[in-house]
């Protein structure tokens, strides 16, 4: 595939990202970049602080060093609805719905929609959400259920409904499909694919090999804390990006492979 | 954490919240059958303005209070915040100033105490227990201080009005000169209680901000994560709560045509059970003002007939907190499952 070079400026550049707990060390001078219409993966095994490093993204953390540029200007993210404003939505790997509310109260959480009186307009709430969710999974029922009520993969089709509904340019993906089902993980990629083609930039986090060389065009692998590679994905393979995981390094006789090839 | 509220798969059956609201409404009226059997007073036209009068103040003060639990906190001050809003007023009018701005004032002085409760709870990360326990202090201490815990009285006829007043009081004169009454109307607390249930009711079910504080109370995270601003959101029910324990403050002090430092001891015990009857849950989330109501009701009624049927004090304090206990047991019981 010929792509075009990517435009100058970056959508997203984290710059040198510090996070720090006590003593826990989870993101240490981590830097990533994300242009419109990429999917960037971020890879690691479980702990390695790559939520941590989305989360500072979102606004949902605050940082302990570093930079965050948006379009080429330095931001500061102190709540998620700073992130929100400037285009950033997040499909959390906890999910971040409450539970005693329905699917559309949920979606609509922090940006419900009002009547010219001020009012909740719950009818348009729901008609809405109603559709979004039925983009995702056509046989979504229990609208007005409590979300406690729901099946795991049904919360998870309402917290991806939630990030795409509001028009995102930046979606940050935390395990998006970890409790779906076959046909419905096939959706987010397909998804995916066409937010990505609307020029919308991703970050996905998955732990499915399958997933990230299907749909990332760039991965970072982070190990510890640390980025401990970031490569073009036709770069690498998966025996690469394991032993990346794993060790923290690349197999001893590693060459890119896309040139090789 | 999973709740489950009890939602039949049944579609005809109710659903638990309604269930709740039911069996709560049906053990009011067992408690109306029961005390009517105990003390034939019980059941008069006067005996009932009695109770809603009494119930009018438990009653404000548990708006508040639900509010507050739905967003997983309580407020323990609402008792003393009652009687320092009484004493505010009070120590105004005594200053000269007449009685509706005074008693503004004194309602605005509850609002103040519940705001400081909000900002410690909210940005000192006290938790709302010892946050509000210290208000209780805080405000009994004042209020005592201020009035050298001497009650105040002759406030003026003016004063007595919002507590004695009443709509469609209907009085004749009979033919010995002496006035009779023919019907005693409906008092003002009772009808300052039904407009303040809907407006917390309303201001829950279909504004903004309920729907902030039942997200708050379900999952705080979530909630910050969805862009709610979760200070502001508890900020705002507890300054609501201490208001409408100063109004609540207003209708029993005006009753009373006296301003007591000592007043609304142990309220907040009343308040708290007669929204954990009505079904809101301490852990948050799950609450509703009609379900309050009937609460609010169960208690006062509890009280006036045990009254009624010459109970002793000390034994009413016994059943009181019994009741509180087992309102509090199911509660759990309702989220174990
Ligand atoms: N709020 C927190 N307080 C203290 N430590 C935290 C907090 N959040 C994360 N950590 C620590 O930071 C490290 C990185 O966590 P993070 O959630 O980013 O991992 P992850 O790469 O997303 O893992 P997984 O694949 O399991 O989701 C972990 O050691 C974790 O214990
Ligand atoms: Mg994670």
């Amino acid at each position: 595939m010929l792509d075009a070079a990517p435009p100058d400026t970056p959508l997203i550049q984290m710059l040198d990202i510090d996070k720090q707990f006590g003593g826990v060390h989870a993101v240490r001078a981590v830097s990533v970049d994300l242009y419109p219409g990429e999917v960037v993966g971020v890879l690691g095994h479980n702990g390695a602080g790559k939520s941590c490093l989305m989360r500072m993204l979102s606004g949902a953390m605050t940082l302990s060093g570093g930079q965050i540029n948006v379009n080429g200007e330095q931001v500061d993210l102190k709540t998620p609805q700073d992130a929100k404003r400037y285009g950033i939505e997040t499909i959390y790997q906890t999910l971040a719905l409450a539970n005693h509310l329905d699917a559309a109260a949920n979606l609509f959480l922090g940006r419900e929609l009002k009547t010219r009186f001020g009012n909740l307009d719950e009818t348009r709430m729901y008609a809405e959400a109603k559709d979004a969710l039925h983009q995702l999974n056509p046989n979504f029922k229990n609208l007005k259920d409590p979300v406690s009520k729901l099946s795991g993969g049904q919360r998870q089709v309402i917290a991806i409904a939630r990030a795409i509904y509001f028009q995102a340019k930046v979606l940050i993906m935390d395990e998006p499909t970890a409790a779906l089902g076959p046909s419905e993980t096939a959706m987010v990629a397909d998804l995916t694919i066409r937010l990505k083609n609307e020029g919308i930039g991703i970050f996905l986090i998955s732990h499915d090999m399958h997933d990230v060389f299907d749909l990332c065009d760039r991965v970072i692998v982070m190990n510890k804390g640390r980025n401990v590679g970031a490569f073009r994905i036709e770069d690498v393979n998966k025996d690469d990006i394991l032993s990346l995981i794993i060790r923290g390094t690349l197999p001893d006789e590693w060459t890119p492979r896309g040139q090789s090839a | 954490m999973v709740t489950d509220d009890g939602k039949s798969k049944l579609g005809f059956l109710p659903t638990g919240s309604t269930l709740h609201k039911i069996s709560a409404l049906l053990t009011l009226i067992l408690l109306i059958v029961a005390f009517s059997f105990t003390s034939p007073a019980f059941l008069s036209v006067n005996n009932g303005l009695t109770v809603l009068l009494q119930t009018s103040v438990i009653g404000l003060l548990a708006i508040g209070m639900t509010m507050v639990i739905i967003t997983g906190g309580i407020d323990l001050s609402v008792g003393s915040v009652l009687a320092l809003s009484g004493v505010v007023a009070g120590l105004i009018i005594k200053a000269g100033v007449p009685v509706a701005p005074a008693m503004a004032l004194g309602i605005l002085a509850g609002a103040t105490c519940g705001f400081v409760n909000g900002i410690v709870i909210t940005k000192m990360r006290i938790t709302p227990f010892v946050a509000t326990l210290g208000m209780m202090m805080i405000a009994r201490g004042i209020a005592l201080q201020l009035t050298g815990a001497a009650p105040i009285s002759r406030l003026g006829n003016a004063f007595g009005l919002l507590g004695n007043g009443s709509f469609f009081r209907i009085v004749e004169m009979q033919d010995n000169g002496f006035p009779k009454v023919v019907f005693a109307g409906i008092p003002y607390p009772a009808v300052l209680l039904i407009v303040m249930a809907a407006l917390g009711a309303f201001l829950l079910q279909k504004r903004q901000i309920g729907r902030h504080i039942f997200s708050v109370g379900s999952n705080e995270e979530a909630a910050r994560l969805s862009g709610v601003n979760v200070d502001r959101t508890k900020i705002w029910a507890y300054t609501a709560s201490g208001a409408l324990a100063g109004l609540a403050g207003m209708v029993l002090m005006s009753r009373l045509v006296t301003v007591q430092p000592n007043e609304g001891v142990m309220y907040e015990l009343d308040a708290i059970a007669a929204s954990v009857i009505g079904g809101a849950s301490l852990m948050g989330g799950v609450g509703s003002i009609s379900g309050s109501m009937i609460g609010s009701f169960i208690i006062g009624v509890l009280r006036n007939g045990l009254n009624m049927a010459g109970t002793s004090a000390f034994i009413q304090q016994i059943i009181i907190g019994i009741v509180v206990i087992g309102a509090v047991y199911i509660d759990q019981l309702r989220n174990r499952k």
